[in-house]
């Protein structure tokens, strides 16, 4: 079942020239994890406030199960837990309450609500903020509060706005698995924005890429990988300094210090490899084309 | 290729309108964990310095001017702890995502409204009781309360409270809410036999008088906190629920629920 339907949405901000989003059409599946990837300024969170009905399209038409958004104001409630990139909606509550309030003014009885907190506070290991004000936490701990406020209530739909920004490795595992276990539970349709596409490879099964407030490409990601070309990614490590003794015809980028990364056609990975000299080369790392050279290649085409 | 509309799945029913009105106004209430200093300075200790001070030059002309110097700061407490509040704390709502956070929540949006008027009024009610004993204390005028102060207080909270929402709603900045709130404070109760007996305004200002809420609160203040309680009394109840009505929804009307 078609959960999004996103069609020829435009947007202009009043006194604006420039379309923040231009022509975007794209659908989004039922229990799909979809990832709506593009660098500042691309017109990521401007699409995601459109298709959660807190802003107006100039033109254009978002459909939810089929009903048109600006028609049905009740949809979006009902139906999606949203996230936004910052708000500080909350911070007069302690993260008991406004676990509590969101679950219980989503329709869930008293007891319910308090079962849904209590189930919350454990899955987003958080039960240690219980009582502390959501104004006196970390970013992190604050990030982690608002997606266990969104996912209150076990709605179909979850639109995150950047949902890892802020937090550590040990964290952005934990939001991942999460968001992971509640799709494969409970079909959860999840919406995420972000512009790190190394993040969003763990756990994206389809993508829109977005720049300049138009959408570039938008597809799984082995059908992109496909489009791309079966490019391959091979990583070098040589002593910092020294420069990388490559075949000629080859332009390699230095990621890092001593760390080189050239995007080879699968017919070229033999002869490089066999020309490559070991004696200066420290580590060698071969990979298919990730999500972020996918991102690179459209974003820089 | 766009779909058909299909069944929605399932989900919990919209709480009804008590349940909503009763978590918002409690969510709402939590706003006296940062705003009591400011409330209990504005409400309480601004009103009653003002109160000190026209007490002195109105000390020999009487209870009758007397009363209005009382009232008068009553209604300047209102004026402070509801409609300035409510001005910024919209305005807050608005540069910090509250608004979409309730946006985005399955509630009939005036609610919210009259759970912030609810929510500051009972927040306003200690500042409205110190102001009453102390300056019935302070200018020795007994009070001759009316059981009709449980209806008169909240319907000259609720049309204060609707202008505070109205600034909230439109302006962009704190700085410019609260100039215009002040502004809008003095002149409330400059304008019109608020604070001054009519006979000692210009006929202008008690003609304008006729337009502000203010007058009317503190009209009905004094009949039901001091009587003694007249045909007027009703016609100040009649004017003010006009008042309520018109400003709560010209307020819920204005607020930018959905961005341009």
């Amino acid at each position: 079942m078609l959960v999004y339907d996103v069609q020829d949405v435009v947007k202009y901000y009043p006194g604006q020239t420039k379309a923040a989003n231009e022509h975007i059409t794209l659908q989004i599946q039922e229990g799909t994890i979809f990832g709506i990837l593009g660098d500042n300024g691309a017109g990521k969170s401007t699409l995601i406030r459109q298709m959660v009905n807190l802003l107006q399209s100039t033109s254009g038409s978002i459909k939810l199960y089929g009903h048109e958004l600006k028609n049905n104001p009740q949809l979006v409630p009902q139906l999606v837990g949203y996230m936004p990139q910052r708000y500080e909606a909350l911070n007069n509550l302690t993260v008991d309450e406004a676990l509590y309030f969101t679950a219980h003014l989503r329709g869930m009885t008293r007891n319910d609500a308090r079962q849904e907190r209590e189930r919350l506070l454990k899955l987003w290991q958080i039960e240690d903020l219980r009582h502390k004000y959501s104004s006196r936490l970390s970013g992190g701990q604050q990030r982690i509060v608002r997606l266990a406020v969104a996912a209150a209530g076990r709605l179909p739909v979850l639109i995150l706005d950047e949902p890892t920004n802020d937090l550590d490795p040990l964290r952005r595992k934990m939001v991942w698995d999460i968001l992971r276990q509640l799709n494969a539970d409970y079909g959860t349709t999840i919406i995420f924005i972000t512009h790190d596409a190394i993040e969003a490879e763990k756990i994206v099964q389809r993508i829109a890429i977005l720049h300049d407030g138009r959408l570039l490409v938008e597809g799984s990601l082995s059908e992109l990988k496909q489009i791309v070309g079966k490019k391959m990614r091979l990583e070098l490590t040589f002593t910092p300094g020294l420069p990388p003794t490559l075949p000629e015809g080859l332009t390699p980028h230095e990621v890092m210090p001593g760390r080189w990364l050239v995007m080879l056609d699968w017919e070229q990975v033999g002869p490089v490899l066999s020309a490559l000299s070991r004696e200066h080369c420290d580590d060698v790392r071969l990979y298919t084309a990730t999500l972020e050279d996918i991102y690179l290649h459209y974003v820089t085409a | 290729m766009s779909q058909p509309e299909s069944s929605l799945p399932r989900t919990y029913k919209r709480p009804s309108l008590l349940t909503q009105l009763f978590d918002i106004f409690l969510i709402e209430l939590t706003n006296w964990r940062w705003s009591w200093r400011g409330m209990l300075i504005t409400g309480t200790i601004a009103p009653l310095f003002s109160l000190l001070a026209l007490s002195i030059f109105a000390r020999d002309s009487g209870p009758y001017s007397l009363s209005y110097v009382l009232v008068g700061n009553i209604v300047f407490s209102l004026l402070f702890n509801t409609m300035d509040n409510i001005s910024s704390h919209v305005l807050f709502m608005r540069r910090l995502g509250m608004l979409d956070y309730f946006g985005t929540l399955p509630i009939w949006r005036p609610i919210l409204i009259f759970a912030i008027l609810l929510a500051f009024l009972l927040l306003a009610l200690p500042s409205l009781v110190v102001m009453i004993v102390l300056g019935s204390l302070i200018l020795n005028l007994p009070l001759h309360i009316s059981p009709l102060v449980v209806l008169v207080v909240p319907l000259c909270a609720v049309p204060l409270a609707g202008i505070g929402a109205i600034i909230g709603s439109r302006i962009r900045l704190p700085q410019e809410a609260s100039a215009i709130s002040i502004v809008l404070i003095f002149l409330l109760s400059a304008l019109g036999p608020v604070v001054i007996p009519p006979e000692r305004l210009p006929s202008l200002f008690n003609l304008l008088g006729r337009l502000s809420p203010a007058t009317y609160a503190s009209s009905a203040l004094r009949q039901v906190l001091l009587g003694p309680i007249t045909g007027q009394l009703a016609i100040d109840i009649g004017v003010l629920i006009g008042f309520s009505l018109i400003l709560t929804l010209i307020a819920s009307r204005l607020i930018a629920w959905k961005e341009q």
